[in-house]
């Protein structure tokens, strides 16, 4: 449907894309406020699809010339894709629309998208500027035929996917009051060159890029909380496995912690200030952490056997890791000082890889289901209760939570080989493959990115 | 002397020099497949000029002083140094890894002159991060062993590739079992 900004004049806010490499800024302009009588906020908890919206084709997109009508489809595949992902809506697309005779007129078209089912209407336009593309996007409330959120962006055709992430984030924020996720990145390792290096891609799995170049085995990011950092585990240099960092921004990589024989499992704090890893000492391995800069290391942990892959909570208060203490691998969490332990996972005989929901009341873990496969499971820190979110798709494992908390990255055999997919926390539905290419493994979500 | 006489003696050289160190290896119980003797063939019979000297000059070249590719080649092919394998999920040394390494413990005790690391490696089936720790334990232990048997544990070093490297890359029990091992390799000469 055709749409003006005369027929829905509200919170028409421009905000240009440049095409620098660097995000672009944040639309600096307050938050559209609801009209009255419009009843938008979500539960925050509610994991289900509530909100039915009609997205009808967006027009414009068949008059403009050819590489400029191939953008605007990828802006909106990525934006159909990116709302679907968000967890909140159920879609109707120009398929299931196909049925209405709309006049372009949205005083008589609402009752039309209404009798589908939808509550909302997702009414957006693609126009040329010269060399750039402008989207124009409008979200709004069927019932009172009010806009509720009014974007117009523009960039050069290389920023159609940023495009409709920003869009598509700002529309989450506004129904959740929780930033949407279409912008922040997912980092993992992976063998398609031959040697496991580390990679990060967008977090739908496009443009997967190279993060190190060591020809060696680099293995376990671990995001900082700012996103400008990720540390690792390598063994370039033909020593045993050591951590380093690596700055996102200049691609340059320091070492942090190398002395001994065995550093691996870095996990950042929140604040990006210290890191917490796992160290061997003869046949013990603990749980330490340094500062960011490799000193103040010590010690947290002190048990036979092993103590691995530790896992700071979201508050910087706790860290969660696996150990071997109670005679086979089981998740336990502890004040990031190394006092008040406690055991939290009790059923199956083989729990790893603990990662925290961002509110810091769950951890997500692979549980071991027979010799050779392992599933995912969601554990309540209150109830200690677990649920099943994987069954019967391959092995399952390195779980890594969304920072909203609704969808979790994680590795599957199920496809063959070892690649990274994605799922919904609610239910384990909508499973998305995110990588093809050789094998990956043990994708950490990044926190959103600035 | 005539060409075969020449030949003779150097059979009987051959024998008084290899015997000994046959002997030797004989504790080792090399791997059935590859028999001890198949070094014998690699001594140049032209470089032998015994009628310089009144005594037997042993040229035959030493096998364990090339690079340090080929002195592993010869200690894997020899059964000299061998790999210990471990049960699903342990990293505790079974009778037979304790009766192998009781064998590597003595070669090593016998050749000080090398840096030896331990690498321990994993199936595929646990996780990549606890399958690091683990790897870490079975070469913990491996060293643990042979050092309670004397082999000089300043040049013994430890090297977990939990499942990230592999020697056998089929998902298969066979490999599985082949894959859970610590491995002996030689990285260098103690510097003097």
């Amino acid at each position: 449907m055709r749409s003006s900004s005369a027929i829905y004049p509200l919170c028409l806010l421009v905000v240009a894309l440049a095409a620098a490499q660097t995000p672009p800024p944040e639309t600096t302009a307050p938050p559209p406020v609801a009209p009255q009588g419009i009843t938008v906020v979500l539960d925050r908890s509610s994991q289900v699809p509530i909100v039915t919206l009609a997205f009808p084709a967006i027009p414009g997109t068949s008059a403009l010339p050819g590489t400029a009508a191939n953008a605007a489809r990828e802006l909106e595949q990525t934006l159909r894709r990116d709302l679907e992902r968000s967890g909140i809506f159920e879609l109707l697309g120009p398929e299931q629309l196909g049925v209405l005779t709309l006049t372009g007129d949205l005083e008589r078209d609402a009752d039309q998208y209404r009798s589908l089912g939808a509550a909302m209407l997702l009414a957006a336009e693609v126009e040329l500027e010269g060399d750039r593309l402008v989207l124009e996007g409008r979200l709004v409330d069927l019932a009172s035929r009010q806009t509720i959120v009014g974007k117009r962006y523009r960039g050069t055709f290389d920023l159609a996917r940023r495009i409709a992430h920003t869009f598509a984030d700002e529309i989450v924020l506004f129904l959740t009051s929780k930033r949407g996720i279409a912008m922040t990145a997912i980092a993992l390792y992976s063998d398609r060159d031959g040697h496991k290096e580390i990679y990060m891609m967008d977090y739908d799995g496009y443009d997967q890029r190279k993060v190190t170049a060591h020809q060696s085995i680099s293995m376990s990011p671990s995001w900082s909380g700012q996103g400008n950092t990720i540390a690792y585990v390598s063994y370039f240099g033909g020593k045993g496995p050591a951590l380093y960092l690596a700055d996102i921004a200049s691609g340059k990589k320091s070492p942090l912690v190398t002395e001994g024989t065995f550093n691996a499992s870095p996990s950042f704090s929140p604040d990006g200030r210290r890191v917490a890893f796992a160290r061997a000492l003869g046949a013990n391995i603990e749980i330490f952490v340094c500062d960011r800069d490799g000193s103040g290391v010590r010690r947290l942990t002190n048990s036979g056997g092993i103590d691995m892959n530790p896992a700071w909570s979201p508050s910087g208060q706790e860290i969660a890791f696996t150990s071997s203490r109670s005679g086979s691998p089981q998740l336990y969490v502890m004040d990031a000082e190394g006092s008040n332990l406690r055991r939290v996972t009790f059923e199956g005989e083989y729990n790893d890889g603990a990662s925290w929901s961002p509110d810091g009341t769950r951890l997500a873990y692979a549980t071991r289901v027979d010799r050779s496969r392992f599933d995912i499971a969601v554990l309540d820190l209150v109830s200690l209760a677990a649920k099943r979110l994987t069954a019967g798709s391959g092995s399952n494992e390195a779980p890594s939570f969304s920072p909203d908390g609704r969808r979790i990255a994680f590795t599957s055999s199920r496809a063959g080989g070892t690649q990274i997919f994605a799922m919904s926390v609610a239910d384990g539905s909508d499973v998305e493959q995110l990588t093809r290419e050789g094998s990956n493994w043990a994708p950490d979500w990044s926190a959103y990115l600035r | 002397m005539t060409r075969t006489r020449l030949s003779l003696w150097l059979a009987a050289l051959a024998i008084v020099v290899l015997v000994p160190a046959c002997a030797k290896k004989k504790v080792q119980a090399p791997p059935p497949e590859v028999p001890p003797a198949a070094v014998q063939p690699e001594q140049p019979a032209t470089e032998v000029e015994p009628r310089d000297q009144g005594a037997v000059v042993d040229q035959t070249p030493d096998p364990l002083a090339g690079d340090i590719v080929a002195v592993n080649e010869y200690v894997t092919r020899n059964g000299l140094l061998g790999d210990v394998y471990f049960d699903f999920d342990k990293a505790d040394l079974t009778e037979e890894s304790r009766s192998r390494l009781a064998k590597n413990a003595e070669w090593l005790r016998a050749h000080p002159e090398f840096e030896v690391r331990i690498e321990g490696h994993c199936d595929e089936r646990g996780t990549n991060e606890y399958n690091l720790a683990l790897g870490e334990r079975r070469a913990a232990a491996a060293m643990g062993y042979i050092a309670s048997l004397g082999a000089s544990a300043g040049s013994l070093t430890t090297l977990s590739y939990g499942e990230e490297r592999p020697q056998c890359g089929e998902s298969s029990e066979g490999c599985w079992a082949r894959n859970r091992r610590a491995h002996f390799l030689i990285t260098g000469r103690v510097a003097r």
